[in-house]
């Protein structure tokens, strides 16, 4: 699976938008100061790239808890900016009737009751475990997943990865375009000189 | 990936127009008329942007079938649509993983959908997979993808769409992630191939074959559909994540994804940091104003000049220039040539010198950031020497 070029395009636009709006106070600040500044401009244009998914609203919302970020994310978004941050429907649960929930566990643990005593083996409470301590992990690693279920978390890690792998593919490239003119200046300003010492012998 | 397919399309900018140059001809404009607001998008587009963004050729006849998106930049709000058909399996992975899918699984509808659905990522997946959370509606435009998706799995012999809608509003309607079984199918052994999907696209239920032996209660059916559904995600997640192919089991799959978002998080750290320490010498507030002046004379020709500008409007931008930098004498434009993109061909450049030496060469003088009260004269030398 791959990014677009549509995203791509359109996160490369975000991301020159962000740093020409967050390059007013460059010389000011420090190394640090400029890291998060990148960093903010480009997790806000891949999410604002995205358009509207799961993971892009919770990692707006997380952006925009803190205060200094908000003026920031209100430039970039404009209009947006209201539609992603705000809440949807509260953190959205899935509706659940309750007395179905509650016939269903019953119905599970009395077939995983009757299953466990035959066996007298744990190992399928030790793999859920695992699994579930990974699952948790995961969603603390991906932006808003903790309210997701299970399935729907596999969708959104799915798409973040594809992104973040995008960002940091683009990132790259970014990196190689300002530097390569600098390696290649470096290197060039080396030649006329051996040039001048082959001519001189 | 990435030196190969610049290569390629390298090599296919120094030919006559092909439908890539076209292609990428649109996006480039698109792309300069949104870096430089001003800028009339006369300009043509090359190969060379798209190279940056390492397009390899067989994907740059993808994008014949999806119209750029030509929003200005106000509007973020229109991106959403167009940036809503984002994901596009390469038809050769594609059908791979379709086989890899098909063969395991040959019981159940629900998850054969999915897998076509992760495959060709259209739009109107979208809603589908949030499960009916936040269903917005400008996810909904997918006028470009409705052509393609059809065709690709077309092939694998199953009209997939109707029955990926027919999910799609069984989740809208009920606005329940649980699977839902229509009441008929607690028949298991006999029963017609429940893949086949009706032609109707909104059918509320969700076919799910009961395979023989199995319990056919409905909650051994919803879990049973529900583990599917994980199943199919986690062997996409596997197909992306690399080295997890061969790793058998939930939970190590589980921990080889979370490694790899962790990485690439940390990537984005390191790569952001590294971007800070080129930073300094970079201003970008010049920018507008800059390009604005230097690219309002230039008449942009041909594709292969359209590619220079390509990059070298790309590279202005993020590089932006120093506020003094206006004129550049024609000398440092063999130069700048070289510098900007190191995989561009330079014949390619060269043909079109004549055109585009403003152009290219504040955005060369930029890239190298250097102040503009000291540094020109000795960079002007030294490109002098280099000559």
């Amino acid at each position: 699976m791959q990014a677009t070029k549509s995203f791509e395009q359109a996160f490369l636009r975000h991301l020159l938008r962000g740093f020409r709006l967050s390059a007013v106070s460059y010389k000011s600040m420090s190394l640090q100061e400029r890291k998060s500044a990148i960093k903010l401009s480009a997790d806000v244009a891949m999410a604002s790239a995205r358009g509207s998914r799961k993971w892009t609203r919770g990692l707006i919302t997380k952006l925009s808890r803190e205060d200094e970020h908000r003026s920031f994310l209100r430039l970039i978004l404009g209009t947006e900016y209201g539609r992603r941050t705000k809440p949807r429907h509260g953190s959205w649960k899935i509706p659940r009737s309750k007395k179905i929930v509650r016939r269903s566990l019953r119905v599970c643990s009395r077939r995983k009751n009757n299953l466990r005593a035959p066996h007298g083996v744990k190992s399928g409470v030790l793999a859920r475990t695992l699994v579930e301590k990974r699952t948790h992990a995961l969603k603390r690693l991906v932006p808003g997943g903790e309210s997701l279920d299970g399935c729907s978390l596999l969708d959104e890690a799915l798409d973040y990865v594809i992104s973040l792998r995008a960002q940091v593919d683009l990132m790259q490239k970014l990196l190689t375009t300002f530097e390569a003119p600098k390696l290649r200046a470096l290197s060039k300003c080396t030649l006329p000189e051996r040039k001048a010492s082959f001519v001189g012998k | 990936m990435e030196p190969g397919g610049s290569s390629g399309v390298g090599s296919g900018n120094s030919g006559t127009y092909t439908p890539e140059i076209a292609e990428s001809l649109r996006f480039e404009e698109e792309i300069q008329s949104l870096i430089h607001q001003s800028f009339d998008g006369s300009s043509a587009a090359g190969g060379s942007f798209t190279a940056l963004l390492g397009l390899p050729a067989n994907q740059a006849v993808e994008l014949l079938h999806h119209p750029g998106p030509g929003e200005p930049p106000a509007s973020a709000a229109s991106s959403s649509p167009t940036a809503g058909d984002l994901w596009r399996l390469r038809l050769g992975e594609h059908h791979a993983a379709t086989d890899a899918l098909r063969l395991p699984f040959g019981g159940s509808s629900t998850f054969v959908e999915r897998a076509a659905r992760f495959s060709v990522f259209a739009t109107d997946d979208s809603p589908a997979s949030s499960s009916g959370g936040g269903l917005s509606p400008g996810l909904k435009a997918e006028p470009p993808d409705s052509d393609s998706p059809p065709t690709l799995p077309a092939p694998a012999g199953r009209p997939r769409r109707p029955s990926k809608r027919k999910e799609c509003e069984k989740s809208k309607a009920k606005a329940v992630a649980k699977k839902s079984k229509s009441a008929e199918e607690n028949t298991s052994a006999v029963k017609p191939a429940a893949e086949e999907n009706t032609s109707g696209d909104k059918l509320p239920y969700v076919h799910v074959r009961a395979r023989r032996g199995q319990a056919t209660d409905s909650h051994s059916l919803a879990e049973r559909a529900r583990r599917e559904k994980i199943n199919a995600r986690m062997k996409l997640l596997q197909d992306l994540v690399p080295g997890c192919s061969k790793i058998t089991g939930t939970a190590l799959v589980l921990d080889e994804i979370i490694n790899h978002v962790q990485s690439l998080q940390r990537q984005v750290e390191f790569l952001s940091m590294k971007l800070a320490a080129v930073n300094p010498r970079i201003d970008f507030s010049g920018l507008d104003h800059i390009l604005s002046a230097e690219c309002g004379p230039l008449a942009v020709g041909s594709g292969c000049g359209g590619g220079a500008s390509g990059t070298a409007m790309w590279a202005s931008d993020t590089a932006a220039s120093t506020g003094g930098i206006r004129r550049m004498p024609p000398p440092q434009q063999i130069w700048h040539l070289d510098l900007v993109h190191p995989q561009q061909s330079s014949t390619v450049w060269e043909n079109n010198g004549a055109a585009h030496p403003h152009f290219l060469l504040s955005p060369a003088i930029s890239l190298v950031g250097y102040d503009p009260a000291g540094s020109v004269p000795l960079n002007s030398n030294q490109l002098k020497m280099e000559l």
